[in-house]
């Protein structure tokens, strides 16, 4: 298992430092310059001097690059253009709010979403099976904030069971109400997708020889679900779960402004909207780190699941 | 992954045909999507109202004969706004997914059908490309050029670049090593003219599967964008926006909110059935790839 670990972590390095370059890349190469466009229009030409300075955007693309890459492993992001405070520690003040989020969602994607891929899959081509199918399509089709607006409608305003606003702390009562709408709004799209993946997963193993085999010497049809055919469907639900989770900590940008909830998104749009250069370079780093935390997580749980991987 | 060879070698559109009854629902997808789109290329025939013309005495006015789903804060008719956002939807998701497609399947077979290391780099940075949320590089692009239709355009198409890259490059590898490649080869055919005239063709019916489901995803981003702000300025109707704005009413004015929310959900709902019955029908393997 340490050897398996150990080749994963250095993978996810080499993924993480590729995700890296590709973004600064990206924004370095596009046209237009960011002391501009932090400073407007009407600028004059010595305080755009003086900030491309601040920045390190005089010095050759090497050196800048170089720069972005020591700051992102040390941790030094820079200094918020618009509150003077470390990046990090912005970013690090809202951090906890986003994982809960994409973590309850998660888990409510899942407790949802297997039960009925396996459903879906035992009852191949009959109603439950229909039925299934096209819930979790028009699901996947949601748009996070259409769901978030549609729940804060119904549940929130409609039917005044939950707060419109919603980062309450204090209780678990007021946690459980807080995180509620906005966990489902995005848990509901995590259904329909691992719903959609345990089912195809379920089909491919359900037709093997061994499933077969093990009906044959009388074992109960729902052991060999549960213990012959999901635990062999697990591996490509973890993978893609790996996948769309990189994607639901994307959405949950939407999910954070619908509820007024604190956390990346919510960090983002404000950096986006008040140009803070030096901001939306440390988000860039957190929103890559994630990316390859969730891809170690994601190795991590293979070797737990199938202990083949690890020999691999 | 193989392809479905049968598809290419039997005239073009009984081959369509035959892929649309395989699964039912790609029909409810196609017509439902035809309808949509017919409904914003005949726009100015179905309203009677400008869609950005301002009328303060109609004010957040509820549903009517005269408005059948009301007014926004502007005094502007819903309706017409949504059949006039819907070609702004409809458009810029169409544009960015064919740049999308025709971008990435040039990568994909190129990187399929040279291998060796510009493969292994080309696919690294497409799956570098792929790992970072699509939404928050959108975000990033569009906030970094300005709003503006080409931007938009180009910002979601680089995000839905590498899937197609991946669609294209997999069958190619396959390909390339079958006999009809060899003999295009022996017989001096260029490169660009196999690939062309004799790969692409093999492989196009994944593509464009793929492309009615990131359709699908690039009308998903351009709304999404537009609510948080970053779409098409104002007074230009777009779903996002009227979302967005009548999100601010939600508490007097609820189907401001609703009515494109539901617009939105019926043509992604209607790209995904469409392609998801395509893509069991041309590769049943493909099915995991949500």
């Amino acid at each position: 298992m340490i050897a398996f670990l150990v080749r994963r972590a250095a993978l996810a390095l080499v993924t993480g430092f590729s995700v890296l370059t590709l973004v600064f890349l990206i924004v370095r190469v596009l046209p237009g310059d960011p002391a501009q466009v932090v400073l407007g229009e009407f600028a004059g030409e010595t305080a755009l001097q003086a900030l491309r300075h601040r920045l390190g955007l005089d010095q050759p693309l090497w050196a800048q690059y170089a720069q972005f890459i020591a700051g992102a492993l040390t941790g030094d992001w820079g200094v918020s253009l618009v509150t003077g405070r470390p990046v990090i520690a912005e970013i690090m003040a809202v951090l906890p709010w986003t994982i809960e989020l994409t973590v309850v969602s998660l888990a409510l994607g899942a407790l949802v979403g297997i039960p009925f891929g396996v459903l879906a899959a035992v009852h191949r081509n009959r109603a439950l099976d229909y039925v299934t199918r096209i819930a979790s399509l028009l699901g996947l089709s949601f748009p996070a904030f259409v769901s978030a607006v549609i729940l804060l409608l119904a549940l929130a305003i409609q039917l005044p069971w939950f707060p419109v606003i919603s980062a309450q702390t204090g209780s678990v009562s007021a946690w459980f109400q807080s995180i509620t709408l906005p966990a489902v709004s995005l848990g509901l799209i995590m259904a329909a997708y691992i719903t959609r993946v345990t089912r195809s997963a379920m089909l491919e193993v359900l037709s093997e020889d061994y499933v077969r085999t093990a009906r044959a010497k009388g074992m109960p049809w729902p052991i060999v679900v549960r213990r012959h055919a999901l635990r062999n469907a697990l591996i490509p639900i973890i993978t893609v779960i790996g996948l769309f989770l990189g994607i639901q900590i994307g959405n949950s940008v939407l999910t954070e402004i619908v509820f007024n909830r604190p956390g990346l998104g919510k960090l983002i749009v404000g950096a986006l909207n008040q140009r803070d250069y030096a901001m939306l370079q440390g988000m860039m780093v957190i929103y890559t780190l994630l990316v390859v935390f969730v891809n170690v997580l994601t190795d991590i749980a293979y070797g737990l699941v199938d202990p083949r991987v690890k020999l691999q | 992954m193989s392809t479905a060879p049968a598809i290419a070698t039997r005239g073009r559109w009984g081959a369509l045909v035959r892929l649309f009854n395989a699964n039912k629902t790609s029909w409810v997808g196609l017509i439902l999507f035809a309808a949509i789109v017919l409904v914003a290329l005949l726009a100015p025939l179905l309203t009677r109202h400008d869609p950005i013309a301002q009328d303060i005495t109609r004010q957040l006015a509820g549903p009517s004969r005269e408005h059948i789903f009301g007014t926004d804060e502007y005094g502007r008719d819903t309706w017409s706004r949504l059949i006039y956002g819907a070609r702004i939807s409809l458009a810029i998701g169409i544009a960015s997914t064919l740049i999308a497609m025709l971008v990435g399947s040039a990568i994909g077979l190129i990187a399929g059908w040279r291998g060796g290391r510009l493969d292994a780099i080309v696919m690294q940075i497409m799956d570098a490309l792929l790992a970072f949320p699509a939404l928050i590089l959108g975000l990033i692009v569009v906030a970094m050029l300005g709003p503006s239709t080409t931007n938009i355009i180009l910002a979601i198409a680089l995000t839905s670049i590498p899937p197609f890259a991946r669609i294209a490059r997999a069958p190619t590898i396959a390909l390339k090593e079958r006999e009809f490649v060899e003999a295009c080869r022996a017989l001096g055919l260029s490169e660009p003219r196999i690939l062309l005239v004799h790969i692409l063709p093999n492989i196009m019916a994944e593509i464009l599967v793929m492309g009615s489901l990131w359709l699908a995803n690039a009308i998903r981003t351009e709304a999404s964008l537009a609510f948080i702000g970053l779409g098409i300025k104002p007074p230009t109707p777009t779903w996002g926006g009227m979302i967005r704005s009548g999100f601010e009413n939600i508490l007097d004015s609820a189907w401001l909110a609703v009515v494109p929310s539901v617009a939105i959900l019926l043509v992604i709902f209607a790209l995904n059935l469409l392609g998801d019955g395509l893509r069991d029908a041309v590769d049943p393997r493909l099915k995991n790839e949500a």
